[in-house]
Formats: structure tokens, C-alpha cells, sequence
């Protein structure tokens, strides 16, 4: 009787295995708002990155190959703060899992980074822009050393690279129209997020031999900004300055092509970053301009093969959030140098190795913040021209196009 | 040896008499008895987590019950209590250092404070106008803390506060036994003199004056001792949270602890802790299901839409009516199977 079980026991235990019931791999939780744009990015390009590595086997430890499983971890963050430190707490406790990448609202991002810390487990930063998610590192080392920012680059750096991009509009101006003084007028969402880049546009802008005409704040729902945009044509601005994240940015870009404006818009207007931008203004989004991360351009070697794989397998552009590709391979380059899962091995290499990724190429401050240059971490700039978004900064980067500005 | 007996014979007598004699009181109490004991035979940090977040937000639940519920002013930015709470206790813990122990009461006697003054020009407004102005009160704070982003963290709010007790149990026991203590008081409060001047003023505030009974001072009674419990349970969550954000004077909050009350039943206090215990968890239970995590918020919604259809007077007086019969004669409750009162004798059907 019991050789007649053993047979079948035997058989059912060696599927198991094969099957992988018992495998040991490793577990990467994407956390992320899934119901929203930036969660869906956030596990496409998880999907990108487990798929290729497993593709090549795995990664390696202890002279195992195990096989990466991604675990989608929905914060439900842009609504509640309170259910992002519990997915958090469900991932580490009940998922299991050995790392931590995402976020994206910061207030629910500092939360979430406390229950991560709590557990000492590695949690990898992939769309929060808050500085203080990096000032824990450096105040308490020992409490937050298992946080990393792997994009974007902090809030501080993303106005430097906002003010570079002016710099560089601004000297084709100066170049092409011969207007040594190009003047601004800063339009802003009424929201409080705005407010520090709002003064130090208004602080730096003159410094650069620019002329700040006027601020206009419209409500970050609002529907109509003609009236807005004919006081910035009456100023004569060269350049609108914009700082929106809303669909204030497709109002804007809209009004500004039905009024003829002779400006260029630049600045922050995450509408204008999706592929959808053109078709949302009727075709009259030219000449509007936006920080952006992912174009089919050589930021790094990595870049263009990854944005085509993902156009060709989601039938969209990645945003911000699908560098969660860079923060997985990252890990898995980190975890077969020092050949373990241990944090505290994988933090000091992390902290003095560079990566490069398809949106960056990473180094660490003592925050372990992105150090920011051009052409490694800035991110770049896109223009739409003519119903395409074209990249045009920085323009060292190979596959960079000319910017273009309105008729006069 | 026969007055160590007296006392358990005491408390025994009370359990069976006051408590064991209605199934109502009989789940409250043993409800208490499993959040006590849960602990120590299931200890699953995730789950302990939840019942935490579940125990504050049951105080604040219970907080708006005892103002909207007994009194009658329905209040639609109750978040402005939780929110002084909780940014109270935050900056006196980060830009003075006190403790936790210290700054949650803090925090909760300046939620009351707010109570009496919000209270003050809500006395001269009633109904939808009263709801509506009382909507202003924590977007104007909002504004305030972004104005003063240096001081009040801004959008951000303050992050790494200090835990009131370290360890995930720890934190479980204070929230709990708080959340026990203080919904019982309020309970206690609803079931007083003072509640009943509450009731009257929901039910005719004119002929509450007529009757000689000062209902300003019982409403901004009323605002204050609400604006009081939610405040702790504002400040026991930036302490459990380590954050104190713009998150916890949010529109959706004040509107969230409304569904619970009216869910759960109102001027019942327990109705809205038990709303909370059902429904706050119930989006973390289908977060669990993969099949359920994309639709989890609209089967809350159908929940919550289906109960109010079927249960107007919200969840627990339907249930505590299927299950119990008021006495004509007394107006005492007895289980539903008895023929007779068990206070007067009198004939129940």
C-alpha cells in the first residue's frame, strides 16, 4: 500500500518543484496609485523588466538562478494616505516581499517610507519628487539608509533643469528674434505645490537677463483662460512659463493656438507629456513644451530600445513612472555583484556604483538622491510641432531636434 | 475571604444582568473581548494594522455621531477637528519635542477649542446652511498651513513623528483600549441627561427652549466635546502614521466619517464604530482578492447604497430591531423570543 503511494507522492512533489511551488524567487512589490496613469506605468515597465530578465534566466545568488515575480501593490495613494502605509505594511508582511519600488504622491510617499524603514527593507523611490524623502537619509542615516531615489531627480533639481531649458529657449530668442530681453509670463496652477517654483521663477528669471511680465494663477480645473492668455499677448511675452500638472495644460495649449499667441510655452505641463496632448487641443497645441523623461532619443545607450519595446508592446509612451525598469534591473545588477539579498550588502554597493538605466544614469548623493548633470539625470524636453512631440534638450543628446519657435 | 469574593460576584451579577441580558449588549461586549485577546493568539502585523487604523477612525466615526447624530448638526467638515488634532500634536512633537503622551491631549484639547469656536457661528445657522459652512472650516486651515509652509510642513505636513509606544502591538493596545474607552464614554454621554437635552434639540430645539433649557450652551457643548474626541483620534493618527499631512483635513475625510455615521446608524455611537469595523476594512479584505482590487471602491459603494436602500435607519437599528423588542410599558429592550418585559412583567406581543 505505501509503495503504491510513494510513486505518486514522489511524482506530485517533483512537479511541485518544477512548477516552482517551492522555487525561491525573488520578490520585487511595485507600489503604486494602479488605478491611475502613473500606477499603470509603474507596473508596465515592472512587466518590461521581469519578463526580460527571466527571458535570460534569472538572477543570480549564491550560484542559483532565481526568477523574478513582481507583485502588483495598488496604494490607492492619490486618495488616501492611510490605505498606501497599509498596502505597504500588506507587501513586507503578507506578500513578502524583499523589495520595495514606487510611490508617487509624496505626503503618502513619507508615510510609506516610515513602514519601509520600520522593516529595514529597501524601498527604491520611482515618482515622489519631495526633497525631505531625502533629507531623512541624511539626518538619520541609520533609520533611512534603505530608501533611494531612482527617479525623477528631487524637487530642487527639477527646477534647475526647468531653468536650464529657459536658458537655452531664451538664447534662441535672443538668437533668432534679436530680443536681448525675452519676457515671461508665469502661468500657474492655483495650487500649492506651485508656490516655490513660482517665487524662484520670479527670483531667477531677471537674473537671466529676462523680463517676468506678470503672473496669472488660474484654478486648476478652470475651462477657459482667454482672458489670461489676451493680457500675455498685450504684454508682448515671449515665452510662457508654465507650471501645471492639470488639464489646465490642454485648456492652455488649446486657447493659445485659437489666439495665434506669438509665444512659446515651457515649462511643467504633464498633459502635454502624453501622446494624447495633440488630439485633446483640436491640433493647436504647437509650440508647447514640457519637461519630459522618455523619448526615442540617446540619453543613455538603454534608452531607445526601451521606449520602442514599450510602444510596441503597450501601444503608448512610458512617463515617469516606468523607470520602475531601471529601479528592478538596478537591483539585479547590485544583487549579483555582492551575491546576496541582504540590504546591508546591497546598500553600500548601491551608493558607489553607477547605473545605467534607460531614463538616467545614476549616481548617489549622501541622500542617496540622484546627483543631478545634464544629459545624465536631468530628463529632457519635448516641443509638440506640428501634431509630434519632438525632443529638443538637451542638445548634446544624440537624436536631439531643433526647438522652433511661433511665426512672428 | 468572603469580601475578595464579593467583587467577581459583583461584576458577575452585572454581566448578567445588564450585559448578557440582550444579544446587542452581548456582541459589544464580547466584540471588546476578542479586540483585547486578539494579540495574544493572532499577532499578524498587517491585520493588527488595520484593526489599529479601524479602532482611531472609529473614534472619529463615533466623534461625529455625538454632534450630527444626537444633536442634530450635521457637520460636513468634521475633518477640522481631526486635522487640529493631528497637526497640534505633530508640531509640538517636531518643533518642541514633547512626547507623544503629552501632545495627544494637547492636540485633542485644541480640536476642542476649535469645536467651541466653529461652534459659535454655526449657533445662528440650521440644516443644509449649517452643513455647508461648516465645509469652509478645515479648507480655510488648509490655507492657513499652506501659508505658512516653513512652520506646518505645507503640502507635505510633518513627517517622522514619533510613535506613541514602539511595536506594532503596542500601538494595536492604545488605539484599542482608547477607542473602548472613549467610545463607551461617549456612548455614556448619549445615554445621559446631556444626551437627552441633544435629542431634544435634533427633535425641536424651539420647544427645548420653551422648556426652559439653554440650547446654546448645550450645542457648543456638543461641538466642543466632539471637536474633542476627534481630535484624539486625530493626534493618535499622525503618531501611528508618522505623518501629519494636508490628507487629514481632506473634503473626502469629512465625507467618509458622514457615510459611516449614517451607515452604521446615527445618535447610536456604536452604529458608527461598528460601520467603521465593517466598512474600513472591507476595501483592504477585496484588496486581497486580485479579482476584486480594480472594483474594490464600487463594491463599497453598492455595499453602502444597498444598506442605506434597504436599512434607511442604517445598519444597526435594523438589526437591533430584528433582534430585540422594546417593552410598551418601560420602553426597556428585551431579546426578541421573550413574551414578557423582563423589567415590568408587562406582555410584550
Amino acid at each position: 500500500m505505501c509503495r503504491k503511494l510513494l510513486l505518486p507522492v514522489v511524482a506530485a512533489l517533483g512537479l511541485a518543484f518544477s512548477q516552482g511551488v517551492w522555487s525561491q524567487d525573488i520578490k520585487f512589490a511595485i507600489l503604486g496609485p494602479m488605478a491611475f496613469v502613473q500606477g499603470e506605468n509603474h507596473w508596465a515597465g515592472a512587466e518590461m523588466a521581469r519578463d526580460e530578465i527571466n527571458k535570460a534566466g534569472g538572477i543570480s545568488v549564491g550560484g542559483k538562478k532565481h526568477m523574478v515575480e513582481i507583485i502588483k501593490i495598488d496604494t490607492n495613494e492619490i486618495q488616501s494616505v492611510p490605505d498606501a502605509t497599509n498596502a505597504m505594511e500588506r507587501a513586507i508582511t503578507r506578500d513578502k516581499a524583499d523589495f520595495l519600488i514606487g510611490g508617487f504622491r509624496s505626503e503618502a510617499v513619507l508615510a510609506m517610507q516610515e513602514v519601509a524603514m520600520d522593516y529595514k527593507k529597501l524601498f527604491l523611490g520611482v515618482g515622489a519628487a519631495a526633497s525631505k524623502l531625502g533629507l531623512n537619509v541624511e539626518q538619520n542615516y541609520d533609520r533611512y539608509k534603505y530608501w533611494f531615489r531612482a527617479a525623477p531627480t528631487k524637487d530642487v533639481d527639477l527646477a534647475r533643469t526647468l531653468f536650464a531649458v529657459m536658458g537655452s529657449v531664451a538664447a534662441q530668442i535672443r538668437t533668432d528674434l534679436g530680443k536681448q530681453v525675452p519676457k515671461v509670463a508665469i502661468v500657474a496652477e492655483k495650487t500649492a505645490w506651485t508656490e516655490g517654483l513660482i517665487k524662484a521663477a520670479q527670483a531667477n528669471l531677471p537674473k537671466m537677463n529676462m523680463e517676468v511680465v506678470g503672473l496669472w494663477q488660474p484654478s486648476a480645473v478652470a475651462t477657459d483662460v482667454t482672458a489670461e492668455l489676451s493680457a500675455i499677448k498685450r504684454a508682448n511675452a515671449d515665452i510662457v512659463f508654465t507650471i501645471i500638472s492639470g488639464p489646465l495644460g490642454i485648456v492652455l495649449g488649446r486657447q493659445m493656438g485659437e489666439l495665434e499667441l506669438p509665444a512659446v510655452a515651457w515649462g511643467i505641463n504633464v498633459e502635454a507629456q502624453k501622446d494624447g496632448f495633440w488630439q485633446a487641443t483640436a491640433g493647436k497645441g504647437n509650440y508647447v513644451s514640457t519637461l519630459d523623461t522618455y523619448a526615442e532619443v540617446e540619453v543613455t545607450p538603454k534608452t531607445i530600445p526601451f521606449v520602442r519595446a514599450f510602444k510596441a508592446r503597450f501601444h503608448k509612451s512610458p512617463i515617469y513612472t516606468a523607470a520602475t525598469y531601471d529601479a528592478i534591473n538596478q537591483l539585479k545588477v547590485a544583487i549579483e555583484a555582492v551575491d546576496s539579498l541582504d540590504p546591508e550588502k546591497l546598500i553600500p554597493y548601491i551608493e558607489k556604483n553607477e547605473y545605467v538605466g534607460t531614463g538616467a544614469i545614476a549616481t548617489y548623493d549622501k541622500r542617496h538622491d540622484l546627483v543631478w548633470a545634464v544629459g545624465k539625470t536631468s530628463g529632457i524636453a519635448v516641443e509638440w510641432q506640428d501634431g509630434e512631440k519632438v525632443p529638443f534638450w538637451p542638445p548634446q543628446t544624440k537624436g536631439m531636434r531643433p526647438f522652433k519657435l511661433p511665426k512672428h | 475571604m468572603k469580601g475578595l469574593l464579593a467583587l467577581p460576584q459583583w461584576l458577575w451579577a452585572q454581566l448578567r444582568h445588564e450585559v448578557l441580558v440582550l444579544p446587542s449588549r452581548s456582541f459589544v461586549f464580547f466584540a471588546a473581548l476578542l479586540l483585547l485577546l486578539l494579540p495574544l493568539a493572532y499577532d499578524d502585523p498587517y491585520v493588527l494594522r488595520i484593526i489599529t487604523m479601524t479602532a482611531i477612525f472609529a473614534i472619529f466615526a463615533a466623534s461625529w455621531d455625538l454632534l450630527a447624530g444626537f444633536t442634530g448638526q450635521v457637520n460636513f467638515g468634521h475633518a477640522l477637528f481631526f486635522g487640529i488634532g493631528a497637526y497640534t500634536s505633530a508640531l509640538l512633537s517636531h518643533h518642541l519635542g514633547w512626547v507623544p503622551w503629552f501632545t495627544v491631549p494637547v492636540g485633542a484639547v485644541m480640536a476642542m477649542a476649535a469645536g467651541f469656536l466653529v461652534g459659535i457661528p454655526c449657533l445662528r445657522l440650521r440644516g443644509s446652511y449649517l452643513s455647508l459652512a461648516t465645509l469652509a472650516f478645515p479648507l480655510i486651515l488648509t490655507g492657513l498651513l499652506f501659508a505658512f509652509p516653513n512652520f506646518s510642513g505645507g503640502e507635505l505636513g510633518i513627517s517622522g513623528l514619533r510613535r506613541i509606544v514602539n511595536g506594532t502591538v503596542g500601538n494595536y493596545y492604545v488605539a484599542v483600549v482608547l477607542m473602548l474607552a472613549l467610545c463607551f464614554g461617549m456612548w455614556k454621554i448619549g445615554d445621559s441627561n446631556t444626551g437627552l437635552i441633544f435629542h431634544a434639540i435634533r427633535e425641536d430645539e424651539v420647544a427645548c427652549r420653551a422648556s426652559g433649557i439653554n440650547t446654546t450652551r448645550y450645542k457648543l457643548l456638543a461641538f466642543a466635546l466632539s471637536g474633542l474626541f476627534a481630535g484624539v483620534s486625530g493626534a493618535l493618527y499622525a503618531h501611528f502614521l508618522r505623518v501629519a499631512g494636508p490628507s487629514s483635513l481632506e473634503v473626502a475625510l469629512s465625507f467618509q466619517v458622514v457615510i459611516w455615521g449614517i451607515f452604521g446608524g446615527i445618535a447610536t455611537i456604536y452604529g458608527s464604530v461598528l460601520a467603521v469595523f465593517l466598512l474600513y476594512p472591507l476595501t483592504e479584505i477585496l484588496a486581497s482578492f486580485d479579482i476584486f482590487k480594480e472594483i474594490r471602491l464600487l463594491i463599497f459603494a453598492v455595499i453602502v447604497l444597498l444598506v442605506l436602500l434597504f436599512m434607511p435607519q442604517g445598519l444597526t437599528p435594523w438589526i437591533r430591531d430584528k433582534i430585540e423588542v422594546v417593552c410598551p410599558r418601560c420602553k426597556n429592550r428585551n431579546v426578541f423570543h421573550r413574551h414578557q418585559c423582563r423589567l415590568c412583567g408587562a406582555e410584550l406581543r
